[in-house]
């Protein structure tokens, strides 16, 4: 490893206990990778706050917990401070609305007092899972570190910006030493496609965007880049926002050409990198049905949960959910949960969004979603979504009854207390 | 007793023993190890209901969640973690996994592992050396 001599006396404890194990780990990474150098880090969006998987230590002292689990260190190493700017991921819950999700007075608490620390360390408390849409935008060729597997996709393929889809442990390295290994996405040699992708299926919507995502990460093989190459209608932001998600779930893939809309696929050339691709992959109709049939349990059965807003919604997407909503009621027995940002619910306030969807019946929330804080409401088991992400990783675990379908499949199902969708 | 060595680099050092848990499809990241028992919960996955305790995961690669190491960290500091890790070639995911999980770890294999090692194989992991050997009775 070629270190700087910042990074050595990083590594050799000359700045303090914290930087020396957060650089020990970067350093471990980058030998488990095999790279040669380490690059600086100018943004970190890191999984913050009192989540389920940090339980396994058993422990009630916060600081014993994030030694080790973000830091892998039993000695007690103290998170007071990181180098580079840094927002937060979402958290296990609502920092408002915690009691709908089912989340208990402790676990509030002890997510209040979780997340302060992140919050005096430095850490911007967004908590959402797009940060891109936030503030944090990392240009072409900047190096970032996420927690969130989608906005990995979204920041690499739509601006070359430089990010892997590192876990949630490295976030925290990198934010504490400003670095991460010079390897893999990092170096622009490294991005170009490996499959193509021609679609012979329906591109007009955003559901229709969720279900090729889930279809092509499906169907692309490990350590691919795929490139959208043709066979879709021009897609925007918020299409390539569940596209991107559902990809990342079903499959690995961290960078996803488009030609013609992503910056280093403007040709499929350009793309490619001069390089054969290594096969030519058709998403027909009938590879979307069979994906369909994966997430969605089909029938007009009565509904106790429904859930929208993964990844969290944009203010368009609350404006249309709003819109529905106006003059129409939600059945009292069936609740609907639609999530968001933080900054973008207080715009939904001052356009009286939020109280067009609270007058029929629904609850707006942010900072966190039903398969991150693993809550739903108490005795919900019919449960209904519309992105593939959540419906397909909700179902292992809870013993949920799952149907998948759009934005406007859900409302109507909301309203009726039905599912309305296929 | 028929003894297979294959060889590659040691990404993470010790020397492992257990039985492998092969499977070209890896596990997805989130709902697919479960946190507290360690057993596989992914719908459809070969080691649905099998527990990782102990094992050498044989596995191509990350998908899913970027939380993909840390399940495999909880699983390490509740005493229910793999024995050792290979994989034929690094990703994100799981160079990650392998620092937090801490267990030998050998990669960038010269020869295919998926056509070598069987699950149920006794394999002994050399993580210094960069050396993984299959042990049939």
């Amino acid at each position: 490893m070629n270190l700087t001599d910042r990074e050595k006396r990083m590594l050799d404890g000359s700045e303090g206990l914290l930087k020396q194990k957060a650089m020990e780990n970067v350093v471990s990474y980058a030998n488990v990778l095999g790279a040669e150098k380490l690059c600086v880090v100018t943004k970190a969006h890191l999984f913050c706050g009192s989540h389920p998987y940090m339980n396994a230590l058993n422990s009630d002292d916060i600081d014993e917990v994030m030694s080790e689990m973000h830091f892998c260190s039993s000695e007690k190493v103290v998170l007071d401070k990181i180098e580079c700017y840094a927002q937060s991921d979402v958290a296990p819950m609502c920092p408002f609305n915690w009691k709908e999700m089912g989340v208990s007075e402790k676990e509030h608490e002890n997510n209040v007092n979780y997340l302060k620390r992140y919050l005096d360390a430095g850490v911007q408390l967004v908590g959402s899972c797009v940060p891109y849409l936030l503030g944090f935008i990392p240009l072409m060729g900047e190096h970032y570190v996420t927690s969130e597997s989608h906005a990995v996709l979204m920041m690499n393929s739509l601006w070359g910006a430089c990010g892997q889809a590192d876990g949630l442990e490295a976030g925290f390295w990198s934010a504490v030493c400003g670095r991460t290994p010079l390897w893999g996405l990092h170096l622009m040699n490294n991005r170009k496609g490996t499959h193509i992708f021609d679609m012979e299926c329906p591109t007009e919507t955003v559901y229709d965007w969720d279900l090729l995502g889930y279809t092509i990460g499906r169907k692309t093989p490990t350590h691919s880049i795929p490139v959208l190459r043709k066979g879709f209608q021009r897609p925007d932001v918020t299409k390539l926002k569940s596209a991107y998600a559902s990809m990342a779930t079903t499959g690995g893939p961290e960078m996803c050409h488009i030609v013609g809309i992503t910056p280093e696929a403007r040709t499929l050339e350009e793309a490619l990198g001069g390089t054969e691709s290594q096969e030519i992959i058709t998403i027909t109709e009938k590879d979307i049905e069979e994906s369909l049939g994966m997430l969605n349990e089909g029938g007009r059965e009565k509904l106790d949960y429904i859930s929208m807003g993964c990844p969290h919604y944009t203010i368009e997407q609350m404006m249309m959910a709003a819109d529905f909503l106006k003059g129409r009621k939600i059945n009292p027995d069936t609740i609907l949960h639609v999530w968001t940002a933080a900054p973008i619910k207080e715009t939904a306030n001052r356009c009286g969004y939020t109280q067009a969807i609270e007058n029929a019946g629904g609850v707006v929330l942010t900072s966190s979603c039903p398969l991150t804080s693993e809550k739903k409401p108490e005795g919900a088991v019919t449960m209904a979504f519309d992105s593939g992400k959540q419906a397909h990783y909700i179902k292992p675990g809870s013993g949920a009854r799952v149907w998948y379908g759009s934005m406007e499949d859900c409302l109507k199902s909301a309203v009726s207390g039905y599912w309305e969708g296929r | 007793m028929e003894r297979i060595v294959l060889h590659g680099r040691g990404a993470i050092g010790g020397v492992a023993e257990g039985i492998a848990m092969v499977s070209r499809e890896t596990i997805q990241g989130w709902s697919g190890v479960d946190d507290k028992t360690g057993i596989v919960i992914e719908k459809g996955h070969p080691f649905e209901g099998m527990s990782i305790k102990g094992g050498v995961l044989v596995l191509s690669g990350g998908k899913g969640s970027n939380g993909w190491s840390c399940h495999f960290h909880a699983a390490r500091v509740g005493g229910i973690g793999p024995a050792a890790l290979i994989f034929p070639k690094m990703d994100s995911r799981t160079g990650v996994a392998a620092v937090v999980t801490g267990v030998p770890t050998v990669t960038d294999l010269e020869e295919d592992p998926f056509e070598i090692i069987r699950t149920g194989d006794l394999v002994r992991v050399d993580g210094d050396r960069g050396i993984i050997e299959i042990i049939r009775e």
